[in-house]
C-alpha cells in the first residue's frame, strides 16, 4: 500500500475509461476533471474514435493538456469542434445521439437516482444544493455513468431526499412502464468501489472493490442494502499504458490530486 | 442623418435602461466565464431592485453578488455555484433563511425558455422522461402539462422567458451595438434575442468589427441591443474567454469574504460602492489582470 504509484482519482479515472467503447459519444457537466480524464484517456488509449462533449462550453473533443478545472474555460475550445449551448440541449433531448452521459449529486440512492438540490425538505433544506442544471436529461442518455468523490452513508442513501437526475426511478416496475429511449444507470465509481445495476431488481450491485478496500468498509459506508455478490474482485489497477496516457494529459494534477 | 452610437458609461447605461425595481434582469455567462460584472456592480451601485433574477443554466458570483446586496426578490435559476471552488454563500443563504423565493428549475427550462420568448411561441414541450425529476412537483405553476396533439400523450411544457432587461458581456462589440462572442456564447445570444432591453459590456469596442472577423461571426445584431459599455476586464474575477482566465484568488476571497455581514460589507465597500466602476481594474492590479490575460489571450 505504502508504495502506490497512483491516486484514488486516477484509479477511477481508469474505471470510467475502460467502460467507454470506441466510437461512443460522452458528455459531461460541472466538476469533471476525472470524466474529462477519462475521455482523453480512452481515446488515448483503446478508444481513439470516443467523442465527448465538455459540458456548457459546448466543446466537442477538447484537446486538454493539461486539464483544466472548469467545465466551462475557454481551454476547452481548443477542440474538434465546438456548438453553442442550446444545439447541446437540444441533441441532450433527442434521445440516441449521446451514449454515456456522467452525473453524480449529493446524495445518489440504490436506485441510481442523484439528487443535486437539497439534503431534507425542499422547502425547509438543511442544506441548499447548487441547483440540478442537465442532470434531468439523464433518462434519455443511452446509459449513466455515476461518480462521487465522497463515498459514505450520506451519499449513497436509500432513497434520495429530491430527485434531480433519474435512475431507475422507484424501481424496475416504474422504470420499465415509462418506454424511456436510455438505458438508464450502469455504473458507479467511488473512492472505494466500482458498481453496476442488479438486471432484475435495479438496485446497485458491488463490482469490484479497489486495492486495499475491503467489501465491508464498501458495505459499511453505503446507506442502502448494496447487492454483494459471492465473488468481488479487486478493481485491477491502472496500467503502465494508462498511467502514462493520464500523466500525459494531467501533467499538474487537475484530477490525480482530488482524492 | 448620421447613425446613432449606442456607447455609454456603465453609469448611464444602468441609470437609463435598467427601472429601479426591474421587473425581471437575466445575467449573462456561465459558472465562472463571461459574467457581465461590470454591470452588475454599476446596479449593486445604484440600488436596482430586481423583482426576478434570470439565470443562465448555471450562475456564479454573476447572481450571488446581487444577492448578498439585497436585491433580489426572487431567482429563475438551475444553478448557483462555484463549481470546484464549492457553494455559492449568499444563495445558499438566502434560500435556507427564505429571504429570496426560488423559482427553481432545470437546464431545459431556460433554454427553451428563453427560445420560446424570442420567437413568440407559447410555450415549449419538454421530451419524454424530463418529467421524472421532482421539480415539477415544487413548482407545478411553473411547470405545466398539456396534450400532445399528434400522439395524446401528456407533455411537460416550459413557458416563454422574457426578460425585461438582460446585460450580457461580449468580447468586442462595435458602437451601434453589433457584437461577438470570441469563445463560448452559452446561452447569451438567447437572452439578448428574449429580451426587451439589452445592454452589451465589450472588452473593446471595434469600429469596423464585421470588417475584421466577417460578418458571420457577428452574431448579436444591433438592432436588440440598447447600450453598449466599454468595460475591459468587466469580467473579473470571472473570464472573459479568448482575453482572461478567471481569477481563483480573488473568487476564493469573495467566498470567504461572505462568511459574515461585516466581511460581505467590507467586500462590497471595497470592490464595489465605494468606488466607481472605472476605478476597478486600478483596484485590483493592473499586473495582476495582465497576468490573467496570458493563459486566456488568443488573437
Amino acid at each position: 500500500m505504502s508504495e502506490k504509484t497512483y491516486s484514488t482519482a486516477e484509479l477511477m479515472a481508469c474505471v470510467m475509461s475502460r467502460h467507454l467503447q470506441d466510437g461512443e459519444v460522452a458528455i459531461m457537466g460541472a466538476v469533471s476533471m476525472i470524466p474529462m480524464a477519462a475521455c482523453r484517456m480512452a481515446q488515448e488509449t483503446h478508444a481513439p474514435n470516443l467523442y465527448y462533449i465538455a459540458g456548457g462550453s459546448g466543446a466537442v473533443n477538447p484537446h486538454l493538456e493539461p486539464l483544466v478545472f472548469s467545465s466551462c474555460d475557454d481551454e476547452n475550445l481548443r477542440s474538434d469542434a465546438a456548438m453553442a449551448l442550446p444545439d447541446v440541449i437540444l441533441l441532450e433531448g433527442h434521445g440516441k445521439r449521446l451514449d454515456v452521459f456522467f452525473g453524480g449529486g449529493l446524495q445518489i440512492d440504490k436506485y441510481g437516482n442523484c439528487n443535486l438540490v437539497c439534503i431534507g425538505d425542499w422547502d425547509k433544506p438543511a442544506l441548499r444544493g447548487p441547483g440540478t442544471v442537465g442532470l434531468p436529461f439523464l433518462p434519455r442518455a443511452g446509459r449513466v455513468v455515476i461518480y462521487t468523490t465522497s463515498h459514505n452513508a450520506r451519499t449513497l442513501v436509500e432513497k434520495v431526499d429530491f430527485n434531480s437526475g433519474p435512475g431507475f426511478l422507484d424501481g424496475p416496475e416504474g422504470w420499465a412502464a415509462k418506454g424511456l429511449p436510455g438505458n438508464g444507470p450502469a455504473l458507479v465509481v467511488t473512492p472505494l468501489c466500482a458498481m453496476d445495476f442488479d438486471e432484475k431488481s435495479k438496485i446497485m450491485r458491488l463490482k469490484s472493490v479497489h486495492p486495499g478496500v475491503t467489501v465491508e468498509q464498501v458495505v459499511e459506508n453505503t446507506g442502502f442494502k448494496l447487492i454483494v455478490p459471492e465473488h468481488v474482485p479487486t478493481t485491477p489497477e491502472p496500467t503502465e499504458t494508462e498511467l502514462k496516457a493520464l500523466r500525459q494529459i494531467d501533467p499538474t494534477g487537475v484530477a490525480r490530486n482530488l482524492i | 442623418m448620421g447613425r446613432t452610437q449606442k456607447l455609454m458609461s456603465a453609469r448611464e447605461a444602468v441609470s437609463h435602461w435598467v427601472g429601479d425595481r426591474c421587473e425581471s434582469l437575466a445575467v449573462g455567462g456561465m459558472h465562472m466565464h463571461n459574467n457581465p460584472m461590470a454591470l452588475i456592480r454599476e446596479i449593486i451601485r445604484q440600488g436596482k431592485k430586481i423583482k426576478r433574477l434570470i439565470t443562465s443554466p448555471s450562475a456564479d458570483i454573476n447572481a450571488d453578488l446581487l444577492i448578498g446586496a439585497g436585491l433580489v426578490e426572487e431567482i429563475l435559476t438551475a444553478y448557483v455555484g462555484f463549481e470546484h471552488l464549492g457553494l455559492a454563500p449568499n444563495f445558499r443563504r438566502a434560500v435556507e433563511t427564505k429571504s429570496m423565493r426560488l423559482l427553481e428549475c432545470d437546464e431545459p427550462f431556460i433554454v427553451y425558455g428563453l427560445q420560446a420568448g424570442a420567437g413568440g411561441l407559447p410555450f415549449i414541450p419538454y421530451p419524454k422522461g424530463l418529467e421524472l425529476n421532482d421539480l415539477h412537483k415544487i413548482n407545478p405553476e411553473m411547470y405545466r402539462f398539456t396534450t400532445d396533439p399528434y400522439t395524446g400523450d401528456e407533455v411537460m411544457t416550459a413557458a416563454p422567458i422574457k426578460p425585461s432587461v438582460a446585460l450580457v458581456h461580449c468580447q468586442e462589440a462595435d458602437p451601434y451595438g453589433n457584437a461577438l462572442f470570441k469563445g463560448s456564447e452559452f446561452t447569451d445570444r438567447q437572452m439578448v434575442m428574449a429580451a426587451d432591453t439589452v445592454i452589451i459590456q465589450a472588452e473593446k469596442i471595434v469600429p469596423d468589427l464585421a470588417r475584421k472577423y466577417g460578418s458571420t461571426k457577428v452574431n448579436v445584431p444591433g438592432f436588440l441591443v440598447s447600450a453598449v459599455v466599454e468595460a475591459p476586464y468587466g469580467c473579473h474575477p470571472t473570464s472573459s474567454h479568448g482575453y482572461y482566465t478567471f481569477d481563483e484568488a480573488h473568487l476564493k476571497e469573495y467566498i470567504k469574504a461572505c462568511k459574515t455581514p461585516e466581511t460581505f460589507a467590507a467586500y462590497l465597500q471595497h470592490y464595489v460602492t465605494g468606488i466607481p466602476e472605472e476605478e476597478y481594474a486600478g483596484r485590483i492590479g493592473t499586473e495582476r489582470l495582465q497576468a490573467l490575460s496570458k493563459r486566456g489571450e488568443s488573437e
